[in-house]
């Protein structure tokens, strides 16, 4: 089995009297690429931050490269890679100032000529100023920085959040790049899930602060599914079925939404129904991923317009 | 390497407010100077040609208003100023720009960070209050331009003053680590920075004057030192 190079135990964040993670526990392997996905507020900012030392846990414990997250050494730091979100960066130094800065805490890993080839596939120039880059430009030199000490763990926090198609590409080759050095191992929050698609390997779903997914993202493609059922009379009323998630009826169709459920149970439970016939459709992880954290219960917006009228 | 890095960092984010006090001393220094030796030379001391046979001086009255008096008085300003803007600087600034979280992650221990920090800080009040008013210290000796050199007590004093400015740093950078209210507990490292300030201030007796800035510095270092390691960013 591979070596665990992130390991959470019940980590758990309150502010205040609100829950912002809730026992969260995971598990990521040496060489994985990590997604971590959730909804605006869904708790991964907080659980990054966790991970990475810069916010105390109300319970349970966060382990990175075998060291407990609250007290990593700088040894330990040297290992980890870690873009920020917002690619926040001291805004008035050059790009030659910041990486002479950043060379400083990794004397002996710095790929000064790594770097200097990322500025320039990035068409950067190391005299510019950081206040002068555009936001997309900020999120290459941070990904630059994060790269060069060739770190063996390498923590995202929205990277690609406010980037156009054609940064986001680059940025993600820029991460492939680390991907292809043996060893190396991702986490990476975003709300693009193009782009996870696109790299990971391993998908981690929260949801209001509690684990929904920890597996890896081939499991997670093959186990949401839609299902529509077709009916020659009415639709029955319940659905017996483990693992549903959603259901939307029309006057002659159900929809279901069904998680960890396997083709014999649906034909079972399809012909105990009375359907004509039944069709799985397919589903981007976009669709998986809104249907799997959407809440079940949630009004449609013209429902709501029309509550309004 | 690391701690030479952070310092450089800290120096260069400081540089705009030093030049700025060392300058602002510097000229204040030089007009009350320049404005003491022309009210000299009105009150009949030729100090420029030394002084003419039979001229007294009024020593007890030139004891009573050294020429560094008003400069010691706007140093008095000054140094609180600064410390207090380094202090916002160096600790409030970070927490609108988002870069603690960029910074802390660094391959170096919080207290590497904070003391990088504080030595900065240091060598700013040294190189530019400090430096501008030892230098204006020196020029007010000179015995061919001011009948009176200045008493050492004064550079004391200024020092007294830069040491203040220390304090005033230290409150509000435990005022802008916490993160508490402002109008609650987070008030108190500023405010019991300004009251050592105003206490030392009222009072003249230097073993006085030094137990209490020490133990003043003592008490908002280790209080400073503790918030930091320990605070969420």
């Amino acid at each position: 089995m591979a070596e665990i190079v992130l390991e959470t135990k019940g980590l758990t964040k309150y502010y205040g009297a609100g829950i912002a993670l809730d026992h969260l526990d995971v598990r990521i392997p040496r060489g994985c690429i990590c997604g971590f996905l959730g909804r605006n507020g869904a708790g991964k900012t907080t659980a990054i931050k966790l991970m990475l030392g810069l916010l105390e846990p109300t319970a349970g414990s966060a382990h990175l490269l075998g060291c407990d997250s609250t007290a990593l050494p700088p040894a330990v730091r040297q290992r980890i890679g870690y873009v920020t979100e917002g690619h926040r960066l001291f805004r008035w130094m050059t790009i030659a100032r910041l990486e002479k800065f950043q060379q400083a805490f990794f004397p002996k890993q710095w790929d000064g000529k790594f770097f200097a080839d990322m500025i320039e596939y990035f068409e950067l120039s190391k005299k510019q100023k950081i206040k002068h880059l555009s936001n997309g430009q900020r999120a290459q030199v941070s990904l630059a920085l994060a790269l060069a000490p060739n770190p063996e763990l390498l923590i995202m926090d929205d990277p690609t959040l406010g980037l156009d198609a054609a940064i986001r590409r680059q940025f993600l080759e820029g991460m492939i790049e680390l991907i292809t050095r043996q060893g190396r191992t991702v986490l990476f929050s975003s709300h693009i899930l193009a782009d996870v698609e696109r790299v990971a390997d391993r998908v981690v779903v929260i949801d209001k602060g509690v684990l929904r997914a920890d597996c890896s993202l081939e499991e997670f493609r093959t186990s949401v599914r839609k299902v529509v059922l077709h009916f020659d009379n009415s639709v029955p009323a319940d659905v017996e079925l483990e693992g549903l998630l959603h259901c939307r009826r029309s006057e002659r169709q159900l929809e279901l939404t069904l998680v960890g459920v396997d083709d014999a149970e649906v034909a079972a439970w399809a012909d105990r129904a009375g359907t004509e016939r039944f069709d799985f459709v397919e589903m981007n992880l976009e669709d998986q991923f809104i249907e799997f954290t959407s809440p079940p219960h949630r009004k449609r917006l013209f429902q709501w317009e029309e509550a309004r009228s | 390497m690391r701690f030479l890095a952070l310092l450089r960092k800290e120096l260069r984010e400081s540089l705009p407010w030093l030049l700025l006090a060392g300058l602002l001393l510097l000229a204040v220094g030089i007009f009350f100077l320049r404005a003491h030796a022309q009210v000299s030379e009105a009150d009949g001391w030729q100090y420029h040609r030394g002084l003419s046979p039979g001229q007294t001086i009024d020593k007890h009255r030139l004891l009573q208003n050294p020429n560094l008096n008003l400069p010691a008085i706007w140093l008095a300003f000054i140094a609180p100023g600064l410390g207090l803007v380094l202090g916002v600087r160096q600790f409030w600034v970070p927490l609108f720009t988002r870069t603690w979280s960029f910074l802390l992650h660094r391959a170096a221990a919080r207290l590497t960070i904070l003391g990088a920090k504080l030595t900065a800080t240091i060598i700013a009040f040294c190189i530019s209050v400090g430096l501008v008013w030892t230098g204006l210290y020196w020029y007010a000796c000179r015995p061919d331009l001011f009948p009176i050199p200045e008493a050492p007590q004064m550079l004391v004093n200024g020092w007294i003053y830069i040491a203040l400015g220390l304090l005033v740093y230290l409150g509000t950078a435990l005022s802008a680590l916490s993160t508490a209210r402002w109008y609650t507990s987070r008030i108190f490292g500023l405010a019991f920075a300004m009251l050592v300030v105003f206490v030392t201030l009222a009072q003249w007796r230097p073993v006085s004057i030094a137990a209490l800035t020490v133990l003043a510095f003592v008490t908002l270092l280790s209080q400073t030192m503790a918030v930091f390691v320990r605070r969420e960013f």
